[in-house]
């Protein structure tokens, strides 16, 4: 059915499962949204689409399935490395750790440049509504827009809901902006090319790095590398304390510091917002707005994480105290804009904001053919006789997820009626003769 | 059933605002499974959730069916309420006979009808005072 979105991900598997650990309970097989893990031989296995959200590392609960947290960089040449962390990073250490006080401790580990986010964040907020304001009265207008930040989102759309790919405004995400800044800076000051700097990103999920290798709406990204704020997270601790350092790395006010929690990008937009958190719900907003609903909205931010990215899968602290240690940053800092709408204006009217890939966005004007719709049609009808024949238990227990989805894998060969624990019952019920 | 066809059901409860809008839902769902363009899957969607909101809002006990066939989508929505006893009107933009209690809900802009008709294929309304209605809205299908 999808075709189209499996072409896109090439095998690497940032989500992996230790078969030596699972015992082949039903957990991730439910959890997935995509549907696409089944137990084969009594092991999980990561058969469909993955988008890498991580639902079936929260649930399983003896720790078989993990995320790849951190990838190979010669961490020898730190000199050459610019670090960009997640803006979540500033809410892992308590209350007293301020912004700066973490950029200081990463610049103690021996990393050469220390680049903040949270300003770059708050200017990409006001081209976010410069956008909006630019697009949003235009026949067909695809209201609402939704943020291209997530790229769990960002792959869940590009999966299961095409047609929204459109409300993706063509723009590229702060941490990008970070990392091509950064690059091209230093490279100009120091007479270099910008491929001698490398940008580590700390982040709060693994889906950056799969955004670094291949993202729909980005030909080429400046990130090189990514750690989860996990792996760096002992070493970066002992190096924060008693810093005396006078340097201020950190720029940003309160709105550019709020990132990290759910609605904490659309509060520097002033436009009609909506913030999104958790799969579910962005599922099913997703479906309203595929429907046709909420064209009153200018812009959802939505967030596959629940509250946010301070509940993203690599994260060492609490999400909700992580939302405390945030909120008195943002008290803190204060909701005053740091940034000047006339210096962004003429960065926006320059193109600096705008991904290379202009084109993915444009829905592909698909003709299907006579075909496929009959072959479809005949595939949903055979999918449904065969749930007929199901117990409706949902129970797993074949494999599948569900019932539904189990019946789909015998109409295309690949589960047998004969992994259904309830056939023999079910055979005789309805008077099945072998 | 046509041979090629594949119908579906599914029932919708007047005055029950939690659900509603479901049924529109997994229509468009099904639409997505078998693969139709999402141009002409968005069309059925949005006449499926105003025919099913005006069920909802205005209507009595209702059904929404959804023949599928390779060259044409039919989808019917009828139900058993009091009925539009003048239709022309109910077509025109902005009329609506919808409650305050609708409108402070988002609903009742008199836009529903004249958008269905501008999304679907073809439109046919039976209903009159007391009747209930009958909306039969047809799409074509057009493939290489
Ligand atoms: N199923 C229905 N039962 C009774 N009346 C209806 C029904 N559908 C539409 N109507 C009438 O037609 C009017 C216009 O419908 P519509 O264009 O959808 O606008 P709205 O629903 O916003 O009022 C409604 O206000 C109502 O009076
Ligand atoms: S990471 Fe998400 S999409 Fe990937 S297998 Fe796990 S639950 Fe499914
Ligand atoms: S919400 Fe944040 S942490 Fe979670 S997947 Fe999206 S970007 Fe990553
Ligand atoms: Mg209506």
């Amino acid at each position: 059915m999808m075709a189209g979105a499996a072409q896109h991900r090439e095998p690497v598997r940032y989500v992996q499962i230790d078969e030596s650990l699972c015992n082949g309970c039903v957990l991730c097989i439910k959890a997935c949204p995509t549907k696409a893990i089944r137990i084969r031989e009594g092991k999980a296995r990561i058969e469909g689409v993955c988008i890498d959200c991580c639902e079936c590392v929260r649930v399983c609960p003896r720790r078989a399935i993990q995320a790849i947290t951190s990838e190979s960089l010669d961490l020898a040449e730190k000199d050459h490395i610019i670090v960009s962390p997640s803006t979540v990073l500033y809410s892992q250490f308590g209350e007293d750790v301020l912004p700066n006080d973490v950029l200081l401790g990463l610049k103690r580990m021996g990393f050469g440049y220390i680049h903040d986010q949270s300003y770059t964040s708050e200017i990409f907020n006001l081209a976010v509504e410069l956008y909006i304001k630019e697009n949003r009265e235009k026949p067909d207008a695809p209201l609402p827009f939704i943020s291209p930040v997530c790229p769990v989102v960002v792959s869940l759309i590009a999966y299961r809901f095409q047609s929204l790919l459109k409300h993706i405004p063509p723009l590229i995400t702060p941490r990008e902006i970070v990392a091509r800044e950064g690059k091209t800076r230093l490279a100009a000051r120091h007479g270099l090319d910008a491929e001698t700097f490398k940008v580590l990103h700390i982040t709060p999920c693994p889906s950056k790095m799969i955004c670094m290798k291949e993202s729909i709406l980005q030909e080429h990204s400046y990130l090189d590398a990514a750690i989860g704020i996990n792996t760096i997270y002992g070493e970066l601790k002992r190096n924060i304390h008693d810093v005396e350092d006078d340097i201020v790395l950190h720029h940003s006010g309160g709105i550019g510091l709020s990132w990290g929690m759910s609605g904490g990008e659309i509060s520097g937009v002033e436009l009609n917002c909506l913030a999104v958190s958790g799969l579910e719900e962005t599922i099913r907003y997703l479906e309203k707005i595929e429907i046709g609903l909420l064209g009153d909205i200018d812009y959802v931010e939505f967030r596959a994480c629940t509250e946010g990215c301070l509940g993203g899968p690599f994260t060492v602290m609490d999400k909700y105290q992580g939302k405390r240690n945030l909120q008195k940053l943002v008290r803190m800092f204060g909701v005053e804009k740091q940034v000047k709408y006339g210096y962004v204006k003429k960065l926006y009217d320059k193109g600096w904001f705008f991904t290379d890939k202009k084109e993915s966005h444009e829905e592909a004007i698909t003709q299907i053919s006579a075909v496929d719709i009959a072959r479809g049609i005949e595939r949903l009808k055979r999918i449904e006789e065969t749930l007929k024949l199901l117990p409706r238990k949902e129970c797993g227990a074949c494999g599948s997820p569900d019932c539904t989805t189990f019946a789909e894998d015998v109409t295309d060969g690949k589960a047998s009626l004969e992994s259904c624990v309830f056939w023999k019952d079910q055979k005789r019920k309805l008077n099945i003769r072998p | 059933m046509k041979p090629g066809g594949l119908l579906k059901k599914y029932s919708i409860k007047p005055r029950d605002f939690v659900k509603a809008g479901e049924g529109s839902i997994r229509i468009q769902k099904f639409l997505k499974f078998i693969g139709f363009d999402a141009g002409l899957i968005r069309r059925i969607s949005i006449c499926a959730y105003e025919a099913e909101m005006n069920v909802v809002m205005h209507g009595g006990d209702g059904e929404m069916s959804m023949l599928v066939d390779p060259k044409e989508i039919v989808l019917e929505v009828a139900d058993d309420g009091p009925g539009i006893p003048d239709i022309g009107l109910a077509l025109q933009e902005g009329y609506s006979t919808a409650s305050p209690e609708h409108r402070e809900m988002g609903f009742g802009a008199g836009m529903g009808l004249p958008n269905i008709k501008k999304n679907a294929d073809s439109l046919d309304i039976h209903s009159g005072n007391g009747q209930g209605v009958h909306l039969t809205m047809c799409f074509e299908v057009k493939t290489r």
